[in-house]
């Protein structure tokens, strides 16, 4: 409605007279999608996880790059908010790149990034569920075998296989039932959070490193005064770095953070009808939102421990567990498990149950992404129908099987394979690649979908003579550019290993393949797949 | 023979031209429109005085000179499916406070559009040996059928069975009960009725019938869409999804087993399944994107559907 005036008195005009149909609704809650988008770059599971690896670029600051990086990916959610309000209910990269580039890129794209990797991503989740949920709960009781036991291989391989199950069981639950388990584990993780930020807050330096001291030795065996032994054997030039701009060497931290803060994007694509400008402002909120709170709490959890466990220390122990050289026992410094340190035991397993709601609440992910694009290619005849069939109950099961057999198969080779494990570096890289497309497929569109895009409530949108999604596009596209561009000159990401290149390049091979052997079979039946994308004249 | 099938266009101009044009474009025999066909809203056009207008659309508002730019701006908002019509502030105001009134300006609106669109379809079908179908649905109005019936080269499909080259296809695009109180809808008892009144008319062997029925089956991943809360809004951002088909739907299937059964209603619910031999297809709906979303199937009299597209003209 806008406001104007009839004769001498104001009123606010009426813009649109909608009837009852079906479809229509009132809107939806940008908290809500907000809650998603928070998930999906989850400062708990991902960010901490990632974080740990700062000390590979010396000196810079891990504060500056999560501040600048978020800052920048604004790009990004421009972007996709852009894609969904042109093409909403699309189901996301494999139809907008389909559709605006072309289908076999589509395709490749979004199979290799979707899912292909994402089977390479149960065992990275794997890696954390050990050493964010058993490893500390199982130190807490005592449980000192099982501390060893998902330190090793075979551990990995049974977290995977738990992770896999995990995944295949929330995606069976349906989306209504994903959606409100991610919701409870949302504001479960927050309480949680909180809890961390307090004990932080209201406990001194002092009171940390004899926390520590007493803790490492208890639950996992360190040696005296583990605190000091930490940072002699972990420290390094740069560790105390905690808010010099450094921007030299800070900048070469992003593509590192990328891991963690590049996902904002998995965010709604389901809106009512006969909206416009305003759902495209929330799409935005509710994706840039969720960065710039997530990027704010990971400062805020920077300062706390920095204040409290000492950001030398913080570093130091992250070096020392990656190098071998740590004291608790080989086990990785869930800064979770270092805050808790101040409680009782019991307390201790509550608060950091309760933080494990962030992986129980995100692992659904893995499978969930990849059972879209299997069901969207099937849809079009690329993958065989079978693999979109779902039961009476709803549940997609051939499309679980797909994803959860190859996954385990991929989990035992990364878990007991170090050649394998190598192979595997590109996880994020295959999945930036497929963002390269989609990022395409929106500066091109204005020009390849004029029709569709100015029919758009962002075709008013510009800056200068470019549409707003060209110029957002633009500016995203030099962010992968840049990060993709390291991983590959960079020994330091550990994403440049040649067999890893190589392995990577026979799945979009395979993909390729698939997506050929397609072509020639459909047309065998009978079905030119062109005529799925091809449009129909409109005069 | 080879149908071309798509629903669910919601009076988008765009999408009913693309429909005329689809049997050539896919070299189809019989094009199908499941149901569906009549706008949601009306866009006011208003006169500010001194041939200038103003109008909004998709929230941006649009400051209109000159006669070509409200031209330009009246074929945007029929691309989109919304009906526009132009107005003064006074008027305006007053069909603002006044319901019935805009009802039946919308009602006037939408007539006029479907007889256009009928006349648009003789003209474009003549002589072409396509023979098109359309099955009004649950958001179309019951006066539509007359004006439908009254064309010479589209044949109305509701409650009949028609004879198709060989096949038969049964129609309704009555749904079940939906949050939105629709046209055509009702319980699913009575639905249930209504079906096997149009099915008890088949003849033909199942692998020879088609059923193009609005309401998709219930639980058949054709149905999935949004939860919604008390007042109507998207639960959980969209995400939260449940299946909304209809018992009665999938009962028929379950029982008639036909070789192909055609469904719309749920638009952001592309898929296709086989309830038994039965291949089962809802196109999904891209209608105010001006995409025309659609099922292109080759029937060949086997007991089992294997050549078929799901389509994005």
């Amino acid at each position: 409605m806008a406001t104007t005036t009839a004769g001498d008195m104001p009123y606010q005009e009426r813009s649109l007279f909608v009837r009852k149909a079906t479809g229509l609704v009132r809107g939806w809650s940008v908290q809500d999608a907000f809650i998603y988008a928070t998930f999906s770059i989850n400062l708990i599971t991902l960010g901490l996880y990632i974080f740990s690896y700062g000390p590979f670029i010396p000196k810079a600051s891990l504060l500056w790059a999560v501040l600048l990086s978020g800052a920048y990916l604004l790009f990004q959610t421009i972007v996709y908010s852009s894609l969904i309000a042109v093409m909403p209910r699309a189901g996301g990269d494999y139809v907008w790149v389909s559709r605006v580039i072309g289908g076999g890129i589509g395709f490749v794209l979004a199979v290799c990034g979707w899912w292909f990797i994402n089977w390479h991503w149960v065992p990275i989740y794997a890696n954390i569920l050990e050493k964010q949920f058993f490893q500390p709960l199982a130190a807490v009781i005592g449980w000192d075998s099982a501390v060893t036991f998902f330190g090793e291989a075979k551990g990995l391989f049974t977290a995977s296989v738990i992770t896999a199950v995990l995944a295949a069981f929330f995606i069976s639950l349906g989306m209504r039932g994903y959606a409100k388990l991610q919701k409870f584990c949302f504001y479960g993780g927050v309480l949680g959070l909180l809890i961390i930020f307090a004990l932080l807050l209201f406990h001194s330096k002092d009171a940390f490193i004899n926390a520590f001291n007493s803790g490492s030795a208890d639950q996992y065996h360190g040696p005296a005064n583990a605190y000091q032994a930490t940072i002699n054997k972990g420290s390094y030039d740069g560790a105390d770095n905690l808010g010099s701009l450094a921007f030299g060497t800070t900048v070469l931290l992003i593509p590192m953070i990328a891991f963690f803060n590049l996902w904002s994007n998995w965010g709604a694509t389901l809106y009512g009808e006969v909206r416009g400008a305003s759902d495209f402002r929330k799409n935005i909120y509710a994706m840039a939102g969720a960065l710039v709170v997530t990027s704010i709490a990971a400062v805020i959890f920077f300062l706390l421990i920095a204040k409290t466990m000492g950001w030398d220390f913080y570093n130091s122990a992250n070096n020392a567990f990656w190098s071998g050289t740590d004291s608790m026992g080989g086990v990785w410094p869930y800064p979770v498990t270092l805050a808790t340190f101040f409680i009782s035991p019991w307390l201790q397993f509550i608060v950091i149950l309760l933080m494990s709601l962030w992986f129980f609440g995100w692992v659904g992910t893995v499978f969930l992404t990849a059972s879209r694009v299997i069901f969207a290619t099937a849809f079009d005849r690329i993958l065989p129908e079978k693999v979109a069939q779902v039961s009476k109950n709803g549940v997609p099961y051939y499309a679980i099987l797909i994803m959860f057999v190859p996954s385990l198969v991929i989990a035992y080779f990364y878990a007991y394979n170090a050649t394998f494990f190598s192979w595997t570096l590109d996880a994020t890289l295959v999945i930036a690649v497929t963002f390269v497309g989609s990022t395409v497929a929106a500066a091109i569109l204005p020009w390849r979908k004029p029709e569709i895009y100015n029919a758009s409530p962002i075709a008013k949108y510009k800056i200068g003579p470019l549409p707003l999604i060209t110029a957002a596009a633009i500016a995203f596209l030099a962010f992968l550019g840049f990060c993709i561009y390291k991983w590959l000159q960079d020994d330091v990401y550990g994403s440049n290993d040649t067999g890893s290149l190589i392995y990577m390049g026979c799945l979009y091979g395979i993909a390729l393949a698939i997506y050929l052997v397609s072509r020639i079979v459909r047309a065998r039946q009978g079905m030119n797949l062109k005529m799925v994308y091809n449009e129909i004249p409109a005069e | 023979m080879r149908l071309f099938f798509a629903t669910d266009i919601h009076g988008s101009e765009t999408c009913w031209r693309k429909f005329l044009n689809s049997g050539r474009h896919y070299e189809a025999d019989v094009i199908v429109l499941g149901g569906d066909m009549t706008g949601k809203a009306l866009v006011p056009i208003v006169s500010d005085g001194g041939g200038r207008w103003h109008a909004t659309l998709l929230e941006n508002r649009e400051e209109l000179e000159g006669e070509e730019a409200v031209a330009a701006f009246e074929d945007a908002v029929c691309r989109r499916g919304y009906y526009p019509f132009r107005t003064d502030p006074d008027e305006l105001r007053e069909l603002a406070d006044d319901e019935p009134r805009w009802h039946r300006l919308f009602h006037d609106e939408m007539l006029k559009t479907v007889e256009r669109w009928m006349a648009l379809a003789d003209e474009r079908l003549e002589g072409t040996g396509i023979r098109a179908f359309v099955c009004p649905g649950n958001d179309d109005q019951l006066d539509i059928d007359d004006v439908v019936q009254s064309a010479k080269k589209v044949e109305l499909a509701e409650g009949r069975v028609v004879e198709l080259d060989g096949y038969q296809m049964a129609s309704t695009g009555w749904s079940n009960l939906t949050p939105w109180d629709t046209y055509r809808e009702e319980d699913e008892p009575q639905l249930a009725e209504r079906i096997t009144r149009v099915v008890d008319q088949v003849t033909a062997d199942p692998e020879r019938t088609i059923f193009s029925f609005h309401c998709p089956p219930y639980n058949s991943g054709l149905d999935e869409a949004p939860d919604l809360t008390e007042d109507m809004k998207l639960k959980d951002a969209g995400r939260a999804t449940k299946p909304v088909g209809s018992t009665a739907v999938r009962q028929a299937i379950e029982d008639f087993e036909p070789a192909l059964s055609l469904h719309g209603h749920i638009h952001e619910c592309k898929a296709s399944t086989r309830i038994g031999r039965t291949l089962c297809i809802n196109p999904g709906s891209s209608y105010e994107q001006g995409d025309l979303l659609g099922a292109v199937v080759d029937l060949d009299g086997k007991k089992k559907i294997k050549r078929f597209l799901l389509t994005s003209g």
